[in-house]
């Protein structure tokens, strides 16, 4: 009777197997034999991540790395981190985030077909704010440019306008298109467009345009708002989301921490609002690993969807190193320091486990998953 | 009909079952693979995955479908691939050596449990099922120690027995003199599974979720009243709801300054502030031995979807005790004494939360209800204590917590997805908890910011536009069963009275000090109206604590009776069965289909 009950689960795990890529089927997957051809195929919008969690890791290292007035002592042992490791970090996330935007570049025009279907994809079309959100990160964590220069805001410009195209095109689809139903479609990826929003308006905000960063705020905050009950609703149970793409639950983190620093830097200091959004943060933050059941499934192999990990945990350490600003205490720096350890460990964790297993990420096997 | 997974009946090879039956196999009985490997232990597993809804005390032929239901109905495999896996797999009909051997077989079914020659393979279902038939019937008398189980019906919900019972058992390994203790133990297993969600909207109905359909079963016997402690619910903390916001209502005119007109002295705060104490230490007290005694009772109401609200309520209690806090008992408490109360509430929360958001059975599209408030008007109470005992970040984090739930909850509601199953379709009191939380919210807010702000003065207003939408209604809260969750409803109208009071204080005038009147009447009327209707359904018509039929659901869906009569007198009658299986539901369809592969 025990394989019995075995093997009807086993055979459910078969059908469901989230084995199918991001392609409809449609789109047949010609295999070809030159790598690089099957790197562009392999290759999709999910692979940002690792590139969101790169870039963000170089932020949270600048800002802590930043020299404080009146800093606590926890405060003034971590400006003594090596600059060269930050350096090091820089150059990495800047390579990788080069590199990645060349091969979507190259896929772009050699596999158009598929960058399309990712686009009219549910899950895989939120993957495209991903490069622009991680320049935008980038930017903000160079140290050689400046947020008043010139080369700074053109290269805002350059991010945020694609940004605010999609937005356009996504959000205008939510409350108007016909049979794409939020309610169907809504799933924790989309977070990624508000989230979009809320890290050119910090940006903005750093540069001083404050009514553009109010702009993409309110947007922002709006489609936020929507997006959040949709998706506690759960109103289509769990199957937007294939079980291997369990990690993207982790974006329910990253949305309010990194509102919570849009508005820090809208406001001027973390104030009551940037507070309660970081406590919500925090507050997700426990109710996911208190679920470990949630991502148990797909633990099981690795595949790039572990790279949804580390960036919205980075995202909340840096909103925890503002409210330390804020509220100085030893209960605060112990819990940013906590927060920062985490975020360092997974990203250190993630980026081993890739160059373990770095045949596989553009290997045959490989689940495309911005699906 | 339910998925097969649950039961199984294990068919041991036998001339006299058709062959047809022995292929049907169930799907997950553990160790039914092999008749001499039978033990106590596997007929026990079996049956905890097979069950017996029935414990009804319906004494005639219908035990035999009721015995034949449960033991078919619940044998379905799901799948067809379950039948061709039959090897080690049989299919056990109790109804086979009942309807073969006649009535008095009951006995010696019930007696033969696990480990007796071919036809009285360990059949759950079907001991169990003779078992209750055996006592609510009182017709099996030949059953020696029947008198003394009667009291053992309860058992299956007993904490403390029922374990010791199954350690007996299985010390004593499988023998029919031990046939009594593993039926009561039979009943243990069956019950302690987790319930689905889904059962209790199938079996239940109500704006309250509490009253059964006719066509469900009920796993504890509904013509006896049962003991005290399984009727007492869950939601009798409501009535420490009630009082200690009361409690606090009246402190709150007695000390601000625009009520002082009306010249209340505090010591109504006090007397009101003692009796909460009181109170909540008697339904305490009387919960916790509930949950020693019958653990599994109180397992039942936590997974019910409307009952778990209300684990939230005697924390909450605590925490309107600690506001009500009489200021000749005590100025200040100790901040420590907040994380203290709130540890349990944010616990909850975690999981109930978290239960919404990864979705599965229990999303907020389909158990959203208004006791749901309950669970995010504790947040705003604790962040309106924490804020009036000078603590800073810990209710702002309450707050906001709640604040992005209540958001969340308050949308869900006004929507009434039609995927929602537990609304009610009419007016009921439950509705007055619309009213709680933006009311709390507000003066927490205040609280935390100082003054009675723009923040306060909308959420304010919104509690108020709720609270008379609800009461130009009035009308239509008529003819409802009156129950103790409903001294949970009250205390939204008194924390409107609070909220009210306190914007007196800010926006000073006739209006706002009439309002307070008002609406603090209101409220005062409406708890001295329930302390009415409470001691009469206490001590005049003794139905305070009805039978409790919410935690008494069945695990599965029972089958129509009426299908069975054929099936009584024909193991041999393959048609009758597979015109039962045809309405047997969805699955039958694949049996069907399966068995119609087979050889017989």
């Amino acid at each position: 009777m025990d394989d019995q009950n075995q093997s009807q689960p086993q055979i459910e795990i078969t059908i469901d197997a989230p084995n199918d890529t991001e392609q409809p089927h449609r789109e047949p997957l010609i295999i070809i034999r030159r790598s690089s051809s099957l790197i562009l195929t392999k290759f999709h919008g999910g692979h940002f991540r690792i590139s969101l969690s790169l870039c963000s890791q170089a932020l949270l290292w600048k800002t802590l790395g930043d020299p404080i007035d009146d800093a606590h002592a926890f405060q003034r042992v971590l400006s003594m981190l090596p600059s060269n490791a930050f350096l090091f970090l820089w150059s990495l996330a800047f390579f990788t985030l080069i590199s990645q935007s060349l091969l979507y570049i190259l896929r772009c025009f050699f596999r158009f077909e598929m960058v399309k279907n990712e686009f009219f994809h549910h899950v895989g079309v939120n993957y495209l704010f991903a490069p622009w959100i991680s320049w935008l990160l980038l930017l903000q964590s160079s140290r050689l440019i400046a947020p008043t220069t010139i080369y700074y805001q053109v290269f805002w410009c350059a991010s945020v306008l694609p940004i605010v195209v999609l937005d356009v095109k996504i959000y205008g689809q939510w409350f108007t298109k016909g049979p794409w139903l939020l309610s169907t479609m809504a799933n924790p990826a989309s977070q990624l467009s508000v989230i979009g929003n809320f890290v050119g308006a910090r940006a903005a905000a750093q540069m001083g345009w404050r009514e553009c960063a109010l702009f993409l705020f309110s947007l922002g905050m709006t489609h936020y708002l929507v997006l959040f009950v949709t998706l506690y609703q759960r109103l289509s149970g769990s199957s937007s989301l294939p079980v291997m793409l369990r990690p993207v639950f982790f974006l329910f983190i990253a949305t309010p921490s990194i509102a919570s620093l849009a508005w820090e830097s809208i406001a001027g200091n973390f104030d009551v609002s940037s507070k309660m959004l970081f406590f919500l943060a925090l507050f997700l933050f426990m109710s996911l690993v208190c679920r470990p059941a949630l991502f148990k499934r797909s633990m099981r192999k690795f595949n790039v969807a572990w790279w949804a990990y580390p960036f919205p945990l980075t995202v909340l350490a840096l909103a925890a190193t503002k409210y330390v600003q804020e509220v100085r205490g030893a209960k605060a720096h112990a819990l940013m320091l906590l927060l920062s350890a985490v975020s360092v460990l997974a990203s250190l964790a993630l980026i081993i486990i890739t160059a373990l297993t770095s045949n596989n990420i553009f290997s045959q096997n490989s689940q495309e998953h911005s699906a | 009909m339910e998925n097969g997974t649950h039961l199984g009946s294990a068919w041991q090879d036998s001339p006299e079952v058709p062959s047809l039956i022995k292929h049907i196999s169930s799907n997950d009985v553990a160790g039914f693979d092999d008749m001499t490997s039978l033990t106590k232990d596997q007929c026990q597993t079996s049956e905890s995955e097979s069950h017996s809804p029935s414990n009804d005390g319906d004494e005639t032929e219908p035990i035999y479908h009721r015995q034949r239901v449960h033991s078919v109905s619940i044998s379905m495999p799901q799948s067809p691939v379950a039948v061709h896996l039959q090897n080690t797999r049989r299919v056990l009909f109790s109804s086979d050596t009942i309807f073969e051997d006649g009535i008095p077989d009951a006995s010696v079914v019930s007696g033969a449990a696990c480990g007796e020659p071919p036809k009285h393979h360990s059949q759950p279902i079907r001991t169990a099922a003779a078992y209750n038939e055996a006592i609510g019937g009182g017709q099996f008398s030949y059953h020696q120690s029947i008198r003394r189980l009667k009291d053992k019906r309860y058992d299956s919900f007993k904490t403390w027995s029922g374990r010791l019972e199954r350690q007996i058992t299985l010390l004593r390994g499988k023998s029919p003199p031990e046939s009594k203790t593993e039926d009561e133990k039979v009943p243990n297993r069956e019950v302690e599974k987790n319930l689905p969600v889904h059962r209790y909207f199938d079996a239940l109905e109500g704006p309250e979720l509490d009253t059964l359909k006719a066509s469900e079963e009920m796993v504890l016997p509904d013509d006896k009243t049962w003991p005290f402690l399984l009727r007492y619910p869950i939601s009798s903390f409501g009535i420490c709801l009630g009082v200690s916001s009361q409690s606090i209502m009246w402190k709150a005119l007695a000390t601000s300054a625009p009520a002082k007109f009306l010249h209340i002295s505090l010591r109504v705060n006090l007397v009101l502030w003692c009796i909460s104490i009181a109170l909540i230490a008697t339904v305490a007290s009387i919960y916790l031995l509930k949950m020693v005694i019958y653990f599994e009772a109180v397992r039942r109401e936590y997974y019910h979807p409307i009952r778990i609200n209300f684990f939230f309520a005697p924390w909450i209690s605590l925490l309107f005790l600690a506001l009500g806090l009489p200021p000749s008992v005590a100025n200040n408490l100790p901040p420590a004494l907040w994380y203290v109360l709130m540890t349990p509430i944010f616990c909850l929360e975690l999981k109930i939360y978290g239960q919404w958001m990864s979705g599965g059975q229990r999303r907020l599209s389909k158990v959203a209800n208004p006791s749901n408030h309950l669970s995010v008007v504790g947040n705003f109470v604790g962040a309106l204590l924490g804020a009036s005992m000078g603590l800073k970040e810990g209710p702002i984090f309450f707050f906001s917590v709640g604040l992005a739930h209540y958001m969340v909850l308050f949308v869900t509601l006004y929507q009434r997805l039609p995927t929602n199953e537990t609304l009610p379709k009419e007016l009921h009191p439950v509705f007055f908890l619309f009213v709680a939380a933006p009311s709390v919210a507000s003066m927490a807010w205040a609280k935390i910011q100082g003054t009675f702000d723009y923040g306060s003065r909308i959420a304010y207003f919104i509690a108020l536009f709720l609270y008379f939408s609800l009461a130009v209604r009035l009308n239509f809260f008529r003819g409802f069963k009156f129950s103790l969750a409903w001294w949970a409803y009250t205390f939204p109208m008194t924390g409107a009275a609070i909220a009210t009071i306190r914007y007196s204080n800010e926006v000073r005038n006739v209006i706002t000090q009439a309002m307070s009147v008002i609406l603090s009447a209101a409220a005062t009327l409406t708890v001295t109206g329930l302390l009415i209707t409470t001691i009469l359904h206490a001590f005049v018509l003794r139905d305070l604590f009805p039978n409790d039929m919410a935690i008494a659901v069945s695990d599965q869906k029972p089958i129509p009776q009426k299908k069975w009569f054929h099936l009584r007198h024909g193991s041999s009658d393959s048609k009758d069965i597979e015109q039962y299986l045809k309405f047997a539901g969805s699955d039958g369809k694949d049996l069907e289909a399966s068995l119609k592969h087979q050889n017989y």
